[in-house]
């Protein structure tokens, strides 16, 4: 798994999770991510992960939650040195964020990891389309993806959108099944990159979208 | 800045990612309504006939295949039965990553397995069960037969019609696809050959689920593995049946397939019989009864004949 995956596709909820479970304060949930993420990198936490015992997402909430006991033993000071290397991470957004989870029932820790990497993974999927739509000049495609899928509301139709953005329903209807065909290939493009095995992948993909992937 | 997604908008980002991609422009998907374990059914708009429609879609095919074939299978038996207690099927075909389809009327309405509790009297239970019955009468006709009846596959809709559906299981006599010793049914409304895995299910099978239907109607339970039990239990139903629908029932449930209607019309004869008041085959009257059948055929009759006579004697008392 590349490290770029690995922190792309968890920082977030792995933010939230020690933010809402750990109850840790802003700064010290952004330290501990830092550092918790470099600590996987430079130690090579991937190469101990082993399939037979669990999910790839329950090994890193395990992982995470071992690397907070020992972070909270340390000083945190001698902890943060300023030589340590930092992701460049959107901890103002996440957050933000954070007041629509904490509406959420938390009760059961690996379900709320399982949300909140499924959330991170969509919204890295949807930042991903929106950026390739663009550079295809397919920016309308986009638009009304997120017009009708990403706000949807239950007055909202296919002729309205339609005529919002002076199209036809017949090419709204075929711009959603673009942009939905997009969005299902990159997911699982992304969901690949984030679970340890293809049989993780598999099982994952059945319970995400109930495809049976061959 | 990375997108912020809503718990509603992942959700439905999640549904809608896994709707089919239906070829050309006529149908246009608007809700999932229904999933089974071999397709999952769909709201969709007929842009041309502006109309909406069911789309069964089979789902993603499971390892090892079939799935598309049993829902081809279905396709083509709703296809060949024209009936008004039958789904009629418009249109089929196949999506852009190979799986199949078809488009049915949308009916509607609620399962049987729900609307059983706003039933109100033998009569109107009665009614649903016989256009059921009528329906496997036809298809028995049709040399088909469904396999997998229970009250979740009948439909009854907003005006009173009643549908059977799911004939994803059906077999077409003679041109049977499904492979010897496959068990298919549902626990409690298979017949004892069905649960067998018997290649042989005709549609005496059927008849069994149709008896094991209107058990569960009339004691809100499937009926139990041995004829004394269902007997005892249908003595202590809430909608205790008399002496011939009891018969009729128990006919139906017999664990001998030969000893059970060998058709559903012979079913449906029997309890048309027994609406009109008549004798039944499923039961041997005794005098008593046969007396009181004959009363009610004659009942006009003989009460003309007794007022007569009694006013006969009340004018030779007079005297």
């Amino acid at each position: 798994m590349a490290f770029g995956d690995l922190s792309e596709g968890y920082w977030r909820p792995s933010y939230h999770y020690l933010r809402l479970h750990w109850r840790l304060p802003a700064d010290t949930a952004e330290d501990v991510v830092q550092a918790f993420f470099t600590a996987a990198f430079e130690k090579h936490y991937v190469e101990r992960y082993d399939p037979t015992k669990a999910k790839f997402r329950t090994f890193l909430r395990v992982c995470l939650d071992r690397f907070v006991q020992n972070h909270q033993k340390a000083e945190r000071a001698e902890k943060r040195g300023g030589g340590q290397p930092h992701l460049p991470l959107d901890f103002p957004g996440a957050e933000q964020e954070l007041a629509a989870i904490a509406m959420q029932d938390r009760g059961d820790l690996d379900r709320f990891f399982h949300d909140e990497t499924v959330r991170a993974l969509f919204a890295r999927t949807v930042d991903a389309m929106r950026r390739t739509f663009e550079a295809e000049g397919k920016s309308v495609v986009f638009r009304v993806f997120e017009r009708h899928d990403l706000r949807p509301s239950p007055d909202l139709t296919y002729a309205s959108v339609a005529r919002e953005f002076d199209l036809t329903a017949a090419q709204v209807t075929n711009y959603l099944h673009a942009a939905r065909r997009r969005f299902r290939e990159q997911a699982l493009v992304n969901l690949r990159a984030l679970v340890g095995t293809d049989e993780e992948y598999r099982d994952e993909a059945r319970e995400l979208f109930g495809l049976e992937i061959a | 800045m990375t997108t912020w997604l809503p718990n509603a908008v992942v959700e439905h980002l999640r549904v809608v990612a896994t709707w089919p991609e239906l070829p050309g422009e006529r149908y246009v998907i608007d809700r999932p309504i229904g999933r089974g374990g071999m397709g999952t059914v769909y709201v969709a708009r007929d842009t041309a006939l502006e109309r909406d429609v069911a789309v069964k879609v089979s789902n993603a095919p499971a390892p090892g295949g079939g799935l598309d074939d049993r829902l081809r299978q279905e396709a083509r038996v709703l296809a060949r039965l024209e009936h008004p207690g039958i789904v009629p099927v418009h249109d089929a075909g196949l999506l852009a990553d190979g799986r199949l389809f078809y488009v049915m009327k949308l009916v509607h309405g609620e399962t049987l397995s729900t609307h059983v509790a706003r039933i109100e009297g033998e009569a109107a239970m009665l009614g649903i069960f016989e256009r059921v019955t009528e329906t496997m009468a036809f298809a028995h006709e049709a040399g088909v037969v469904h396999r997998d009846l229970k009250p979740s596959n009948v439909m009854v809709g907003r005006f009173g019609e009643v549908l059977v559906l799911d004939w994803g299981v059906a077999s077409v006599m003679a041109k049977d696809t499904t492979l010897a010793g496959t068990r298919v049914g549902t626990p409690g409304f298979m017949s004892p050959e069905q649960a067998r895995g018997e290649a042989a299910t005709g549609t005496a099978s059927d008849v069994f689920a149709l008896g094991a239907l209107l058990f569960w109607m009339l004691t809100g339970d499937a009926p139990p593995l041995t004829p004394d039990e269902a007997t005892r239990r249908l003595r202590a139903a809430p909608r205790r049946p008399v002496k011939r629908l009891a018969a009729i029932v128990l006919k139906s449930l017999a664990p001998d397939a030969s000893q059970r209607y060998a058709h559903a019309a012979d079913l449906a004869a029997d309890l048309a019989r027994y609406r009109a008041g008549g004798p039944v085959s499923a039961h041997r009257e005794t005098a008593l009864e046969r007396a009181g059948h004959w009363f009610v055929k004659y009942r006009t009759f003989i009460l003309l004949i007794a007022a007569y006579l009694v006013m006969r004697a009340m004018f030779a008392f007079l005297r």
